[in-house]
């Protein structure tokens, strides 16, 4: 429950506009974390970057002390976690994945103490923090690479990974395709290579190196102690190579997460480890362990297929994943998304269903980025408000925890004219005023330039004028985001395609206790993927007699009956019918 | 408890009398049989009149007792002339019986005796706990369910789903020997063909084919949903009514519609991969029947007999087609036979091939004559298949009714092109199929389009059935 946020809206007798806004940002806390180590099974988690959301000091640059002041609004929008993007100290030459000292904070970003205080306030409003950690290398400036690279004998010398050839490991793949040529740079003051999976910029840590594996747990310790609720690994995969391997997945790799994870578990109770594992699902599983390595781990595939999905107006892309996707222990969950800070990736894919995306969500050239499409939700499909309500409504209902990604709420857009992955990362739009209301800066000061454009434009579309607009995709997903809630089934409850027989329906059902209390409750969930209108047919023989009550308006459907069960849906329309049987006393 | 089987004869007899699929399958036999004949028996059979009452009487030829406590259950087999079918008789108290029959009066037989007092009698696949004890003994008890669905009854057989997990397909209509149905999936099963719903358990008893029991999967779709899907994206693409632009129609023309394959190509719900992808599975299908059946080398008579048989002088299409000579024509192989958008199915795990032989008298319900069992080359399977997209096409056109436009017209005719065309290639490009088709592509495309009219012939003869 969010008594402050309900209040405020049935107080204004209207939803909140500009004036009932900044009073959202100062409504005392309403809401105390609950002691739960299982958390993040039913968490909406919305990751944000922090120069990017909200600039506090008005030198252009969001910081962690903007975060603050509009935790307000992640509060009422209904967000569990925060997952930031990496603030640390850094030459942002990758986003701030080249990280330059990873118990820092960039000074354009704040300071550690505003990161405690983020942690704190936003724990206040009932609402987790997590962080990006960059596992497997540092940037270039990072003292350690300065060090090691000095010399083949200092103390740090064997830190990093050196080598007097280039050509070992020449079968291990390279990631970034566009810039990168090798894995092996050649450093000219130390007079070897050093690998690097990702830019040239980035060499990898030696985690053959005990002191490397202790180093980074210190820093794993040092934010956990200062109150981070867990990390988003990123590039997990990597962390190890060897001779005659593709270097990626080793059974070191997962010896050190089943190390980082019992650190965690004896000293930091109710954290959370988020691991970035771009592989199938059958590989992606064992960064879960036995339930001893990661807690969660991203379900890549899963994503471009949705799109295609919509795109083709038939269900098979999603439910051929859905059936490669493996059972994942207990107290394991999926993180599931829609769109990120990256591009839409396509690795994950065949190469002919490349090509169809490709074609079909990147004509232009300047949207492809790796092997990927570097576009936003809205403009992905074509700003149609049905079809991102769709995309939403299964996101929020397939098995996984679902990840939004900044003003995506809003339905922003995204300026493909920007470099590398730039495009998707502009700043939040929160007001029609200067800058989007994001920053008190001159323009030219600015991070990145703000959407300007008639159809996404701060303008346009800015989370002032779609909290005053009752019928706004804002005050929408909000609404569905409360509904997941009250129904944790759609966390923890299991998975059952059901056969419709129209190939544009995907249906299935969502079962199990709940919260593990209670009897067992089933929502069947049924999506129509095509622009026009849909009927199906779909076998619900097992819950013959349930009164199917839509779980959005509560209104009753027909009662299921002995023939296959009919359903009707508008364009891209769907339902969350709980099949519970209201009927009965 | 022993049942009164003869006290059951007569009521089975005019049981099966009332079947409509009994009488569809008599009225086609005796057709087929021939203007002197007097039923399907009297071409082998006696030709007096006395011989003719004999060969059209029902008689049962067999009786076994499958479950002798109540409810129980038995298998009969009756004898039409050469006919044989199959009736599954249930008995329980008659206020049982109803309650079993949920009122489906239709199944009954009549009153008979088990031998612990009277019950009726009925078919017995109309009982839920009879269709679950069937299931038990066909499969030897490895496998037990809990739910039953029935499918519509078609001619030749029953079908039932046990908990949307098995499939039971009990033939009613029997064949001496081994089915061919039956022989195909166990021999495709046997040489690793996966593309299909995996044979679970096989019946066979008095030396008929009784059954055949399949894993289901719910999940899969006709491949004409996905065509339709896809045709339906497309055709939404093209104006409604030709525009008005009496001055410069070209170029009002080219505003409205762009070159059709492109637009096909562009088109959201393309279906090229998926044609692609069923090429391949057609591919795997014709080198696992190949494994199981063998091979012969094709030649010109190969195509000539299949053209004859379907009423085309085939003299043009081989000349256009050239030399057809042993080693240039690919092989003869076991067919699939009914090969079209019915027939195949989309699953979570790819393309899955149906329709092995359904009715053995009809081909099939609904596609025509059956080449069921006959040697043939594989592009006669192609054939069917591109026809089947053509036809496809044509419904989603005329399904637009007013709509249909020259625009959606041309735009249906590219949907055909990119789709048959990604058929052929996914089959060509999938080891080892193209040395089952003649090597020269030219002759290829001859002889696929002379199958095809050959399909269209056959089509506009019997409308209905496509």
């Amino acid at each position: 429950m969010r008594p402050a946020a309900r209040q405020l809206v049935t107080a204004a007798g209207a939803p909140p506009g500009a004036s009932e806004l900044s009073h959202v940002e100062t409504t005392p806390a309403s809401r105390p974390l609950l002691d739960d180590p299982r958390w993040y099974e039913r968490a909406v988690f919305y990751e944000l970057l922090p120069r990017g959301f909200y600039d506090a000091n008005g030198d252009g640059v969001g910081d962690v002390p903007g975060i603050i002041e509009k935790l307000g609004y992640l509060e009422w929008l209904g967000v569990d976690c925060i997952w930031l993007l990496p603030f640390y100290p850094s030459p942002l030459k990758d986003g701030g994945y080249d990280v330059a000292d990873f118990c820092g904070v960039a000074p354009d970003c704040g300071t550690v103490d505003d990161v405690v205080r983020l942690v704190e306030e936003a724990h206040r409003r009932g609402i987790r923090v997590i962080a990006d950690l960059v596992l497997n290398h540092t940037s270039d400036q990072h003292p350690w690479f300065k060090e090691s690279r000095s010399s083949r004998d200092n103390p740090k010398a064997d830190w990093y990974v050196w080598s007097d050839t280039d050509q070992r490991w020449s079968d291990v793949r390279i990631i970034f395709l566009d810039v990168e040529r090798s894995n092996w740079t050649y450093d000219p003051v130390r007079q070897q290579y050093y690998w690097h999976r990702f830019y040239h910029h980035q060499p990898d840590l030696n985690y053959e190196n005990p002191e490397v594996r202790e180093a980074m747990l210190s820093v794993v310790r040092f934010w956990l102690d200062r109150g981070l609720d867990g990390f988003r690994l990123d590039a997990v995969p990597y962390l190890y190579q060897h001779d005659g391997a593709l270097g990626e997945n080793l059974p070191e790799t997962h010896a050190f997460l089943r190390r980082l994870r019992q650190e965690v578990d004896r000293d930091y109770p109710n954290r959370v480890l988020l691991a970035e594992a771009n592989q199938w699902p059958v590989d992606v599983v064992d960064y879960f362990g036995d339930g001893d390595e990661c807690h969660m781990c991203f379900h890549f595939p899963l994503m471009p297929r949705m799109f295609m999905a919509l795109r083709r107006e038939q269900r098979f892309p999603v439910t051929e994943i859905l059936a490669q996707t493996p059972d994942i222990p207990d107290g394991t969950q999926w993180g599931i998304f829609l769109r990120n800070h990256d591009e839409l990736t396509l690795e994950m894919v065949t190469d002919e269903e490349r090509d169809y995306m490709y074609a079909e969500y990147a004509r232009d050239p300047r949207m492809r980025r790796n092997l990927g499409i570097a576009r936003r939700l809205a403009p992905l499909v074509d700003n149609d408000r049905r079809v991102a309500e769709l995309l939403h409504a299964l996101l929020l209902s397939l098995p996984g925890s679902p990840v939004l990604y900044y003003g995506d709420e809003l339905l922003m857009g995204d300026n493909i004219y920007l470099g590398d992955r730039d495009g998707v990362r502009t700043p939040m739009q929160w007001t029609p005023d200067r800058n989007g209301g994001f920053s008190r800066a001159d323009f030219a000061q600015l991070v990145l330039p703000p959407l300007m454009d008639p159809v996404y434009g701060y303008q346009a579309v800015n989370v002032e004028a779609e909290m005053r607009d009752p019928s706004s995709f804002l005050h929408w997903l909000q609404r569905m985001l409360a509904v997941r809630r009250q129904h944790p089934i759609f966390a923890t409850g299991g998975l059952e395609v059901l056969p419709a027989d129209n190939p544009s329906v995907l249906a299935y059902i969502r079962s199990g206790m709940g919260d593990g209390e209670g009897p067992e409750r089933s929502v069947l969930c049924v999506s129509n993927l095509s622009r026009f209108a849909q009927s199906a047919d779909m076998s619900l023989a097992r819950w013959q007699g349930a009164v199917p009550v839509e779980l959005i308006g509560r209104a009753e459907f027909p009662s299921v009956g002995e023939d296959p069960y009919h359903v009707m849906l508008g364009p891209y329309g769907f339902y969350w019918l709980d099949l519970e049987d209201w009927g009965q006393p | 408890m022993t049942l009164d089987v003869d006290a059951l004869r007569p009521l089975a007899r005019t049981y099966l009398e009332r079947q409509p699929w009994y009488q569809a399958t008599i009225s086609v036999a005796d057709a087929t049989a021939g203007p002197d004949a007097p039923s399907a028996a009297g071409t082998t059979g006696p030709s007096t009149e006395a011989g003719a009452a004999r060969a059209t009487a029902v008689e049962v030829e067999s009786a076994e007792v499958l479950r002798a406590q109540r409810p129980g259950l038995a298998r009969f087999v009756l004898a039409r002339g050469e006919l044989r079918f199959q009736l599954l008789v249930g008995w329980r108290p008659a206020a049982s019986a109803a309650e079993a029959l949920r009122g489906g009066e239709s199944a009954l037989l009549g009153p008979c005796s088990d031998g612990d007092g009277p019950v009726l009698a009925y078919d017995a696949l109309a009982d839920d706990d009879l269709v679950l004890a069937l299931l038990a003994h066909v499969t030897g008890g490895a496998e037990r369910a809990e739910r039953v669905r029935r499918m519509p009854t078609l001619v030749s057989h029953s079908s039932v789903v046990f908990d949307e997990r098995l499939f039971m397909k009990c033939y009613r209509v029997l064949e001496r020997g081994a089915r061919s149905e039956v022989d195909v999936v166990l021999r495709l099963d046997e040489v690793g063909f996966n593309a299909l719903p995996a044979p679970v358990a096989h019946w066979r008893a008095g030396g008929y084919d009784l059954a055949l029991v399949r894993e289901f999967l719910p999940g899969a779709l006709e491949g004409r949903l996905l065509a339709m899907t896809s045709l339906r994206d497309l055709l939404a693409h093209a104006p409604a009514a030709a525009p008005p632009a009496p001055e410069a129609p070209d170029e009002a023309a080219s505003v409205t519609l762009g070159d059709p394959d492109a637009e096909v190509a562009a088109a959201g719900g393309d279906l090229a991969s998926e044609m692609r992808r069923l090429g391949a599975t057609t591919a795997s299908l014709h080198l696992a029947l190949v494994q199981g059946f063998g091979e012969q080398p094709a030649d010109a008579s190969t195509f000539a007999r299949a053209l004859r048989r379907e009423g085309i002088d085939p003299a043009e299409a081989l000349e256009k087609a050239g030399p057809l000579d042993r080693g240039a024509a690919g092989s003869a192989i076991r067919l699939h036979g009914d090969y079209h958008l019915r027939r195949v199915m989309r699953s979570e795990a790819g393309w899955l091939v149906v329709g092995f032989g359904d009715d053995p008298l009809y081909g099939s319900t609904d596609a025509g004559t059956s080449l069921r069992g006959t040697l043939g080359s594989p592009l006669e399977d192609l054939a069917d298949m591109t026809f089947s997209l053509r036809m496809a096409a044509r419904e989603a056109l005329g399904q637009r009714g007013s709509a249909e436009t020259a625009a959606a017209s041309l735009l249906a005719d590219a949907w055909w092109r990119r789709n048959a065309g990604a058929l052929v290639e996914g089959y060509l490009t999938t080891d080892g199929a193209v040395r089952l088709v003649p090597a020269d592509p030219a002759t290829r495309e001859t002889l696929l389009a002379a199958f095809e009219s050959a399909r269209e012939l056959r089509y506009e003869a019997t409308p209905a059935e496509a």
